[in-house]
């Protein structure tokens, strides 16, 4: 398995760039927390005052504040690769493509936990919720949550990122692919905060694993032909 | 010729089993003539799914051949495709306004899942529509369209598992209509709207494809042209 | 001027006539919506050449050299690379081909070193530590190591495209316009570069305007207008002109040895 050594670690060095390129001040990372913190104050403004009903609407928020910043996130890890023809320099390397998606994806991945567990601090806060009492299952939720997007938005970073009205279509496509994983997360968050009552915990977590697994595998199987052709 | 008698046939089995829906197949005990609706709009559904498992298959086909008449089926599997998801989410709508007395509702989230079809496919053709050359127009379309196709099934299975811990069965479910109790007459008839709305859907394919093929073959043979212009001009100097 | 060591991998090495021509093409074409930016070129280059590739604006350098580094694909005809087909080995051709752009992709926030360090995990390279510092020392970058890239002149970043290009074992070398935006230190790089991989028997194709400076270091000329070969001169090239419709095929051009 000495190739599966080596992809792994091209991916590493393209992870470890990535993340070089945004501490040096690309603030991908930045913009998106602010996003998400505006997105949620937008959401409590126009679903509140009224505080349960904002508490009930907490898992949904939650995970639609996350998706959203998402998309903000996969686009300025890919835009990266703008850089006087840096995408076509990536293409030339004589490593596995699919090694570079998984390299970036896990970028993106570092991103959307972050992103997902200040969000899910931040939720706690604005709509009091006891995010601390069910913190493990959350936290497992975010984790799979956070993978499932990197995964999905990284690819669709791929296919938009040389496309002309990128801004437009990167949502547009991947939002609608995301929904199982948009489900999946939000009912095992509210499943997790409610004391899991219905025992139903167990089966979202799957599909969240499910989803993850899959989606990575044909990010995995497909992001290669991106780079071909110029 | 061939395909214009499919064409015939086609729209002979659609009147037909239409006027059987509309007039010869009893109204369902509960949801009355409304239900009728229930037969249009599950062959079609049924349809939008086919295409899009046609659309992903014709982009694996290309990616593998690199021929691009395969990726014109999956650029008219599509195009047919989101005819038939809107025509499902159309018929849905309008069964539910009686039924529930609402055009859309999210108890019974099938709906929801074949808008997102439908997004799937919007998704699908704009991508094709910004890119302009065509190898690497069909290469992008054909992993988006995998990777949608892919998804089709979760997104399926999670809202059924949704759905079924959320149970909600009601005199007023579509599911009637697929019901294995339900009196011969309904199955009949669906299985008939099945068949004939296939048949519809064949002949529009072929002559979707027919018309995507041909543009390929006009494109092709200017490529050639221009090529060969090229190379006798640089004889000629 | 800093001596320049060439690492090369041992497929480079042996008399010419023991190798596979360094590029053979047939038929090659590619057009870009509708246009012919290749109209069919048919050529072959030994290996251990060292080769220009001349011609107007436009008349198809680029595109060549683009399609020999599998950057892009052919629209009709076959080429290989050492013997390997551009289309169905490309990843064993990108593993022997290096290629000097125009655009150089670097990444602007990254500083010189870590842009090198990035490169040599990507092709592996051996100690890359070690010939990351010796790269940067030999295209003259060692002192502004660890600036960012962001900071760097034209002629510095092709510098350091380079320097890339020394931390792999390339057997085929392309260079688009090497000498463009460089100063006369930047000149004598590229310069002694040629000298190098001429050297050690790497296969050079260096498209340009015009061969004054290179001109003593040239084994062959090929020159391209409008997309088509219409001269190949020189040592180990040869090009045969395509088929027209109808007409039978021109003889092939002699090739002076």
């Amino acid at each position: 398995m000495s190739t599966l050594r080596a992809e792994a670690r091209i991916a590493l060095a393209v992870a470890r760039k990535d993340a070089l390129a945004e501490l040096r001040g690309r603030h991908a990372t930045v913009s998106t927390l602010f996003f998400a913190a505006v997105v949620l104050l937008l959401f409590g403004l126009a679903l509140g005052p009224d505080a349960a009903r904002l508490a009930a609407a907490a898992p949904g928020l939650l995970w639609l504040a996350v998706v959203f910043a998402g998309i903000l996130a996969v686009n300025r890890l890919h835009l990266l690769e703008t850089d006087d023809g840096a995408l076509e320099q990536l293409a030339l390397y004589p490593v596995a493509r699919r090694a570079i998606y998984v390299g970036k994806a896990l970028g993106g991945f570092a991103v959307m936990l972050l992103l997902g567990v200040l969000v899910l601090g931040a939720v706690g806060v604005l709509f009091a919720v006891d995010v601390a009492k069910a913190w493990l299952p959350l936290l497992v939720t975010v984790v799979l949550g956070a993978a499932g997007v990197a995964a999905v938005g990284t690819f669709y970073a791929g296919v938009t990122v040389r496309l002309r009205a990128r801004e437009a279509m990167l949502p547009l496509l991947m939002l609608p692919v995301l929904a199982p994983l948009l489900l999946g997360a939000v009912k095992a968050s509210a499943a997790a905060l409610a004391g899991d009552p219905f025992d139903e915990l167990g089966a979202w977590l799957q599909l969240l694993v499910a989803f993850d697994v899959i989606m990575i595998v044909a990010g995995m199987a497909t992001y290669g032909y991106l780079l071909e052709d110029g | 010729m061939k395909t214009r008698i499919l064409g015939y046939v086609a729209l002979a089995a659609v009147a037909a089993v239409t006027a059987v829906a509309l007039f010869v197949v009893p109204s369902d005990r509960n949801q009355g003539d409304a239900q009728r609706i229930m037969y249009p709009h599950v062959a079609s559904a049924w349809l939008a799914y086919l295409s899009f498992g046609v659309t992903a298959l014709a982009g694996i086909g290309w990616l593998w051949k690199r021929d691009l008449r395969l990726d014109a089926v999956a650029h008219a599997a599509a195009e047919i495709g989101v005819i038939f998801t809107a025509f499902a989410i159309w018929g849905g709508m309008m069964w539910g306004r009686p039924i529930w007395g609402v055009f859309w509702q999210w108890e019974d989230p099938r709906l929801t899942t074949t808008a997102l079809l439908l997004m799937l496919y919007v998704g699908y053709l704009l991508l094709r529509r910004l890119t302009d050359d065509p190898e690497r127009r069909a290469t992008r379309a054909a992993i988006v369209g995998i990777v949608a196709a892919i998804d089709i099934p979760i997104v399926h299975f999670s809202v059924e598992w949704w759905r079924g811990l959320h149970q909600t069965a009601t005199i007023g479910s579509p599911d009637r209509v697929l019901d294995p109790a339900a009196p011969m007459a309904f199955v009949g008839t669906l299985l008939g709207t099945l068949g004939a709305f296939t048949l519809a859907w064949l002949y529009l394919m072929i002559r979707r494809y027919q018309l995507a093929r041909a543009e390929v073959a006009r494109e092709e043979a200017r490529r050639l042209d221009r090529l060969m212009s090229a190379r006798t001009a640089a004889v000629a100097r | 001027m800093p001596q320049t060591t060439i690492y090369v991998s041992p497929r480079s090495l042996g008399a010419p006539d023991t190798r596979p021509p360094a590029v053979a093409t047939t038929d090659l074409a590619r057009l870009f919506a509708g246009n012919p930016a290749l109209a069919g070129i048919s050529l072959r280059v030994e290996a251990g050449r060292t080769v220009a590739l001349l011609g107007p604006n436009g008349a198809g350098k680029t595109t060549l050299l683009r399609l020999l580094c599998t950057a892009i694909r052919p629209s009709y005809g076959r080429a290989s690379v050492d013997g390997l087909d551009l289309d169905r080995q490309a990843a064993l051709v990108r593993e022997r081909v290096a290629y000097l752009s125009h655009a150089t992709g670097l990444y602007d926030d990254l500083s010189a070193r870590e842009n090198l360090r990035f490169a040599a995990a990507m092709l592996g390279t051996p100690d890359a530590a070690g010939r990351v510092d010796r790269a940067l020392a030999d295209v003259g970058l060692a002192s502004r190591a660890d600036d960012r890239v962001r900071d760097f002149s034209a002629g510095m970043r092709k510098r350091l495209a380079l320097g890339r290009i020394l931390l792999g074992s390339a057997s085929l070398v392309l260079l688009d316009e090497p000498y463009a935006a460089l100063d006369n230190d930047g000149m004598s790089l590229v310069d002694q570069l040629l000298v190098a991989w001429r050297e050690v028997g790497v296969t050079v194709l260096v498209a340009s305007h015009s061969t004054g400076r290179f001109e003593a270091l040239l084994d062959g000329r090929v020159t391209l207008e409008r997309g088509l070969v219409v001269d190949a001169s020189g040592k180990g090239v040869e090009s045969t002109p395509p088929p027209l419709p109808g007409d039978p095929r021109p003889s092939v051009v002699e090739v002076a040895r």
